[in-house]
């Protein structure tokens, strides 16, 4: 199909499938993502879009299939191990510890430490709260103190921090489960402004969401999946009026020529 | 900076003052109504003698109720292993040292055998514990059976619960006073302000906003003066107790695990969301592990103190222990929802504990009221946290 060579892709999923018992969850799905691009991936409900986002971010471990990282077979033990090869996953819950600081949420399990005495690893405190604080200011996030606790920051703010956290550790990939739910417009619009600063920076970024306008503005790619299976994966080009209308034709099976058009899953 | 901003930016403190002040404003009306012997030095010897098990267990129970479980067979426990003392050197015949040894290494294998149930079994931690509360009483009845009251006659043991630390010889000057605590007193001063002008340097050069230089100044000056008080009093009579100095290595030990170490932020993780610690490669599992195997620990340093100071084994020892450690730890600001709570305020509330009941009874009051007093103070310092915690959000 390609004439010239594509520099290969930072995160490559081949033919991936998993079950839940009786449930096939996902049938046989293929994801490309490049360096420096955001994909969007959408699908209504039950579509398998957490699913295979959790396998890729090691939570779930598939019965067939195989995931390359830069060119390379991996296969994935559990999240840490995921995560130490550079893909982050932003929950939607966020996955932050209210009751601490910023800091300490951007260092959970990976606290900076002195020095180790047997299992008490002493920490470094102000190495981290200086780190922190660059990684906001590097990240355009407008946070007063690295030392506020969690639980007064706004709605935005939280995810500001979930999404710095995943940013803190040069992480190559950093997938974001619906990270606009819930917030406020104002909030959505910076948000989304760090999804912008993320890729500029280099990351490539998978971003599931329900919000297509969402996706529209931040993304390169989309990908849509229904019943455990890619029904579509193309470039945006069009406006956003032709954009949703088409999404949603595949989203609720309208249109379903994906496996025509590549030939690639039978039936 | 104006006073208004400089309140407004410590609002979060606001409740751990609002405890000093209370524990002030108890020693203040206890001297003036028992005319200064409250505050003698005898009694305040005594104090910390009678307050050191109950706060052992409360720095234990602190972290237990920061990961959101609870203990209840603290208190059975504790008298049962004082019981297991006393008959290793009485009638097994074992040395002192050995058998503290040997106590505290019991007291942890029970704390991981409440871990086991809670985090393996899946068996929520009242009940684990209230099981532990029948069986350890059942323990230490059957290990007094025969002989009752156990009396412990070995020296060394008792004087941990009773004794004082040693001075140097008189050298002339200074007679009557005890000189090493007042050294140590001195030392103390020393390092907390070295600790704290430090740590503020630090904290400037990163930037960071730190107290305005006055408050700074003042806040030094306040509790340099309140250490100095307290070494003076101390020094005056027979200097610092064995308990006192244990007490003072726990909380240190444990302030410094709590807040400098990775276990220590991971406990508080764990409180404050276990889903998110497992998610980012913290165990709960672990961390429980961890937990209740200090509050065994402690558990069993609180019963060598407790039957060191009643220079015995008692076929009740421990009745309610737990009660008071969990009291301790709510007045000290402990949060039942989980993931907040210091051990300096788990102290502070032993202490506020300590010094109503000792207070009241030296002035005489009724048993009865005594309860009724602990209560209204247990239950306003809780809606009193409720309420500033909420007036922050």
């Amino acid at each position: 199909m390609e004439t010239q060579p594509e520099p290969t892709p930072v995160v490559e999923m081949r033919n991936i499938h998993k079950n839940f018992a009786a449930v096939q969850a996902l049938k046989g799905v293929d994801l490309v993502l490049h360096h420096g691009e955001v994909l969007g991936l959408v699908g209504d409900n039950a579509a398998g879009k957490s699913t295979l986002m959790k396998v890729l971010s090691g939570a779930y471990i598939p019965e067939e299939g195989e995931i390359l990282i830069d060119g390379t077979r991996v296969h994935f033990t559990d999240p840490l191990h995921a995560r130490r090869l550079g893909i982050e996953m932003v929950y939607q819950d966020l996955a932050l510890a209210n009751n601490l600081d910023i800091t300490a949420n951007v260092f959970l399990g990976r606290e900076a430490v002195t020095r180790r005495a047997g299992p008490f690893g002493v920490m470094n405190s102000h190495h981290m709260e200086l780190e922190a604080q660059r990684l906001l200011d590097r990240l355009k996030i407008d946070i007063p103190s690295v030392r506020l606790l969690v639980e007064r920051l706004s709605g935005g703010q939280r995810q500001a921090v979930a999404i710095a956290r995943a940013m803190a550790f040069n992480s190559k990939v950093i997938i974001m489960d619906e990270p606009t739910a819930a917030l406020s417009v104002a909030a959505i619009s910076k948000v989304l402004d760090l999804v912008k600063e993320l890729k500029a920076q280099g990351a490539s970024v998978i971003i599931i969401s329900h919000r297509l306008e969402d996706i529209y503005s931040v993304s390169d790619r989309l990908m849509v999946m229904r019943n455990g299976r890619k029904v579509r994966d193309h470039h945006i080009e069009e406006s956003i009026d032709d954009f949703r209308e088409r999404v949603v034709a595949y989203m609720i099976g309208a249109r379903d020529d994906f496996a025509a058009e590549t030939s690639l899953v039978p039936g | 900076m104006s006073f208004k901003e400089i309140i407004k930016k410590q609002q979060h403190n606001i409740r751990e003052y609002g405890m000093y002040i209370a524990f002030l404003v108890i020693i203040i009306f206890f001297t003036i109504t028992t005319k200064g012997l409250f505050v003698s030095p005898r009694n305040i010897g005594n104090l910390v003698n009678a307050m050191s098990y109950i706060a052992v267990l409360a720095v234990g129970m602190t972290l237990v109720i920061v990961i959101r479980h609870i203990d209840l067979s603290v208190g059975y426990l504790a008298g049962f292993l004082g019981a297991i003392a006393a008959i290793s050197m009485k009638y097994w015949h074992v040395p002192v040292f050995p058998t503290i040894l040997f106590i505290l290494a019991l007291g942890t294998i029970a704390g991981l055998g409440t871990a086991f149930l809670v985090a393996k079994m899946g068996i929520p931690a009242f009940v684990a514990t209230l099981a532990g509360w029948l069986g350890y009483r059942g323990a230490l009845q059957l290990a007094t059976r025969s002989t009752g009251t156990i009396i412990i006659d070995n020296k060394i043991f008792n004087a941990l619960g009773n004794d004082f630390i040693p001075d140097i010889p008189d050298i002339g000057f200074l007679s009557g006073i005890h000189k090493v605590t007042l050294l140590l007193g001195i030392f103390a001063i020393f390092l907390y302000i070295n600790s704290e002008i430090k740590n503020r340097r630090k904290t400037q050069s990163y930037h960071f906003e730190v107290l305005p230089r006055n408050m700074f100044a003042l806040k030094l000056f306040l509790i340099s003066l309140v250490i100095a008080v307290i070494t003076w009093v101390l020094a005056g009579y027979q200097g610092l107790s064995w308990a006192a100095v244990i007490l003072i290595l726990v909380v240190i030990i444990y302030t410094y695990i709590t807040t400098r170490t990775v276990v220590g932020r991971h406990i508080y993780a764990v409180g404050g969301n276990p889903e998110a610690a497992e998610l980012n490669g913290i165990g709960v599992t672990k961390i429980t592990f961890i937990v209740f195997g200090s509050m065994g620990l402690l558990t069993a340093l609180s019963g060598i103190l407790y039957a060191s100071w009643l220079r015995s084994a008692t076929t009740i020892a421990g009745a309610g222990m737990e009660f008071d450690a969990i009291a301790a730890a709510f007045v000290g600001g402990v949060a039942v929802a989980g993931g907040v709570g210091k051990v300096s305020g788990s102290i502070l509330g032993a202490l506020v504990m300590a010094s109503l009941t000792n207070g009241m009874n030296l002035l005489g009051w009724d048993i009865s009221i005594q309860y009724i007093v602990r209560a209204m103070v247990l239950a306003g310092a809780v809606i009193f946290d409720v309420q500033t915690r909420k007036a922050a959000k």
